[in-house]
């Protein structure tokens, strides 16, 4: 952790939440050299990581500013909300951005009713089901066009 | 025309807080996500009941939001009351949204994000488990100013070190002030030159928890 000290704004990446998707890219940007810290308040949640991960974990509730404190999230230059809960996103998310001033923060959103608590701030939405609904119409688009040509 | 309440989460609270707040006149809707909850809170006359999520947008907008002159989010969980509020001002243009925060820590976070008024219930609670246990000698202390501020009455005995003195003989802390004696049944506001007697209640204004030094100082406790 006192590498980090050093050099502010070095690559440092604090993940919240170690579900499907935060394992994913806990493993992919520790793989490619970042640091990276996955936080996650169920200590099994971590049994899903590759063995080779080589970042930090920290087991906690990040809507705790004390626990966000531990991780260094002054330090961070991207923070990425992923638990399963829109609510706890947005709280941390929100802590993120106005309270310590993270650079890049993004945020799984489930549903895209909520986007208007994310405006104002400077972050980034990820929206499943906005995603799918545009990948999957653009498949029934592409499925369209073979019809047509046969 | 009726001011329009708006109550999301938690039972017993909406359940007290509404009767309170039609007793007043407001006219009120309460949202709870539990079937069973709900059944019982419809039982209060005239309380409009919404069986929900009000962390959802389209639940907000079931139950009028957009109409609320108040919003009070009463839920156990920090997140969920702030995405209510955050709702209710940003897309249903409440005017005062008010919300029960269990962290203490982000009291000022909830503030910063906009919510009109952040009533801490962890800190009330220990505030008042602390006067209970610890304090014997105060009959009443009112927080008030996000609980900064705080106006106590301190009954003045026989054996308190004050008594018999003028009140500028009394060490006080520099963020207390003696605000009012009452003597018998007069109500006097007192001067530095003012003597204090046994069986007096005085009542302290005083800011950043000093009332406990000031009280040690006038009745030895």
């Amino acid at each position: 952790m006192e590498l980090f000290k050093s050099h502010k704004n070095s690559d440092y990446t604090i993940i919240i939440g170690c579900g499907r998707l935060g394992t994913g890219l806990a493993d992919s940007l520790s793989d490619s050299g970042g640091n990276v810290m996955v936080i996650d308040n169920d200590k099994d949640a971590f049994r899903k990581m590759s063995s080779s991960y080589g970042g930090l974990t920290l087991i906690g509730d990040a809507t705790d500013i004390d626990i966000l404190k531990e991780a260094q999230i002054e330090n961070a230059n991207a923070v990425v909300c992923v638990t399963n809960n829109d609510n706890t996103n947005i709280m941390v998310a929100q802590i993120a951005k106005e309270l310590f001033k993270v650079k890049h923060v993004i945020s799984r959103l489930y549903d895209p009713e909520r986007e208007c608590l994310y405006r104002e701030f400077d972050i980034a939405t990820i929206c499943p089901a906005v995603l799918s609904a545009n990948e999957i119409s653009k498949l029934l688009g592409n499925a369209k066009k073979e019809d047509e040509v046969e | 025309m009726k001011k329009r309440a708006l109550l999301i989460g938690s039972f017993n609270k909406a359940r007290s807080l509404a009767s309170s707040l039609i007793k007043k006149g407001y006219h009120v809707t309460a949202i709870n996500s539990n079937y069973q909850d709900c059944l019982a809170l419809a039982e209060i006359d005239s309380l409009t009941v919404i069986n929900g999520d009000g962390t959802k947008p389209f639940i907000l907008d079931e139950a009028n939001a957009q109409n609320a002159d108040i919003a009070i989010a009463l839920s156990q969980r920090d997140d969920n009351n702030l995405v209510i509020c955050e709702l209710c001002k940003k897309k249903f243009n409440v005017k005062k949204t008010v919300a029960i925060v269990n962290d203490p820590k982000k009291t000022e976070f909830f503030h910063k994000m906009g919510i009109d008024s952040v009533v801490c219930s962890t800190s009330a609670i220990t505030g008042i488990i602390e006067q209970q246990a610890f304090m014997d000698e105060i009959a009443i202390t009112i927080p008030i100013g996000e609980g900064h501020i705080s106006i106590a009455e301190v009954p003045i005995t026989q054996t308190s070190p004050a008594v018999g003195k003028k009140l500028w003989e009394v060490n006080l802390p520099k963020e207390v002030i003696v605000g009012c004696i009452l003597r018998h049944e007069h109500n006097m506001i007192p001067r530095g030159d003012t003597r204090i007697l046994a069986g007096d209640m005085l009542v302290l204004i005083s800011s950043d928890k000093q009332e406990t030094v000031a009280i040690k100082e006038l009745t030895g406790r």
